[in-house]
């Protein structure tokens, strides 16, 4: 009680500020607020990433200097045995050159199928993983939007839009549930995140074999099918277990990528039929 | 003017809280910066600018992380009830320990807040994951950073400040 004794009056308030402003940002009338926040410091948010990035990498690689030299050998090795299948994929190629120009990727525009939007900053503890892009609603993107790498892969989906801005769940964050399935097997499961910012496939039934490639199934209609997410990394398990362990390594890495795709052509089909 | 120097101060480090602070984790914690920057105002000013500089601090870090700004207000609220407690408490604490146990208690308080806002939000409950990734690896994150900042700032020659009010003072 002592230490309550000379603040009470001003953690009371402190309180009620909070759930002040807890049901102001519910019925949304801080958003426009927060928009021009966020425009205003996104020029600082810009200089800071642009001298600490390199920093971190710096200090990063020095930390994994061992865990590099062996990625490196077992690059060689694969790299070898890519080069040998380089020609059987001639053809194959041609195909990816076609389906390239039918992406339509653009910098910006409302009419686009896709928006290439950089990411501004990460609020990034165990139990959330989010980023935010400077990309928003006058771009045409609007939440429950699929974002991906700049590759194609699975990075995520929007949660909150502003003007210019917008927030991303990454699908590391523990709150995130992606159905998916494994590529060719059609095994069924839920990809969730996992407090060490990891990816596990609950539910998952099948043959699933280390190196079999996850994709996004479909279902449920918050993601398109097909998108690819990762690669199981880990089984683990006997034969009597009803679900198996599953352990996925993203495509991407997650923390250090810094440019997106925002898919505006698709929208879940939960938000369209709230919309209808 | 010195009131301006606080509101720089506190949206600066909130920025740093969501650019750089995810560069440089440890386990899963991140330095919070936010909370830092107060906790050395509260030392080295006292707690009258920290008493309003507590709610910008809060909307300026929410707004930025997509968090509740309500939420980051609560999450930093016993900063300066836990410093008066330490202060007004019968062991013989120097100002460093002081200012240290109230960084290392708040900045618990505060990721077990946003751990169980998360919760609340539908993450899964992982107690484990939140006391291994979060709150241990976060207080050597919060105990070093203090001391590498307080340190030269105290040869440096700024006197450390107590925590009792007074009447009649503006800041």
């Amino acid at each position: 009680m002592l230490m309550f004794s000379r603040y009470s009056w001003w953690v009371a308030s402190m309180i009620g500020l909070a759930m002040l402003l807890a049901i102001l940002g519910q019925t949304g009338l801080l958003n426009p607020f927060q928009g021009l926040f966020l425009r205003a410091t996104a020029p600082v948010e810009g200089v800071f990433s642009g001298i600490f990035r390199p920093v971190a990498a710096v200090l990063s690689g020095i930390g994994d200097l061992n865990t590099l030299r062996d990625e490196n050998d077992r690059l060689r090795l694969e790299n070898e045995a890519l080069r040998n299948e380089v020609a059987g994929l001639q053809q194959d190629a041609q195909r990816v050159k076609e389906l390239e120009s039918l992406l339509q990727i653009t910098e910006g525009g409302s009419d686009a199928t896709r928006v290439v939007a950089n990411i501004v900053h990460r609020a990034s503890t165990p139990f959330q993983q989010e980023v935010s892009i400077d990309r928003g609603s006058s771009a045409g993107i609007e939440v429950g939007m699929v974002v991906l790498s700049s590759q194609g892969s699975l990075m995520g989906s929007v949660t909150k839009v502003s003007g210019e801005t917008a927030f991303v769940r990454l699908i590391t964050d523990t709150r995130s549930k992606v159905r998916a399935e494994i590529a060719g097997t059609g095994a069924e499961g839920i990809v969730k995140g996992t407090p060490d910012r990891g990816l596990v496939l609950d539910l998952a039934q099948g043959d699933i074999k280390v190196g079999d490639a996850v994709v996004t199934s479909g279902l449920g209609g918050n993601y398109p099918k097909g998108i690819p997410i990762g690669v199981v990394s880990e089984v683990t398990g006997t034969s009597q277990d009803l679900y198996k362990k599953v352990t996925i390594q993203p495509l991407v890495r997650l923390g250090t990528a810094t440019t997106v795709l925002v898919n505006v052509s698709f929208l879940p089909e939960r938000l369209s039929l709230e919309d209808e | 003017m010195k009131a301006l120097v606080g509101v720089g101060a506190v949206v600066l480090a909130a920025i740093a809280q969501v650019t750089v602070a995810p560069l440089f984790p440890l386990g899963g914690a991140a330095p919070e910066f936010v909370l830092l920057g107060l906790v050395l105002i509260t030392a080295f000013s006292g707690p009258p600018p920290v008493m309003w500089l507590t709610p910008l601090a809060a909307v300026a870090a929410g707004w930025l992380s997509d968090r509740s700004p309500g939420l980051m207000l609560i999450a930093y609220l016993p900063l300066l009830p836990v410093g008066l407690g330490l202060e007004e408490s019968p062991a013989p604490l120097n100002h460093y320990v002081r200012t240290l146990a109230m960084m290392l208690v708040t900045g618990m308080w505060l990721r077990m807040i946003l751990a169980f806002g998360a919760i609340a939000g539908g993450a899964e409950p992982a107690v484990g994951a939140l006391i291994s990734d979060v709150i241990i690896p976060g207080l050597i994150l919060d105990l070093g950073l203090l001391t590498v900042v307080y340190i030269p700032l105290r040869l440096a020659g700024l006197a450390g400040q107590g925590m009792t009010l007074q009447r009649s003072r503006y800041y």
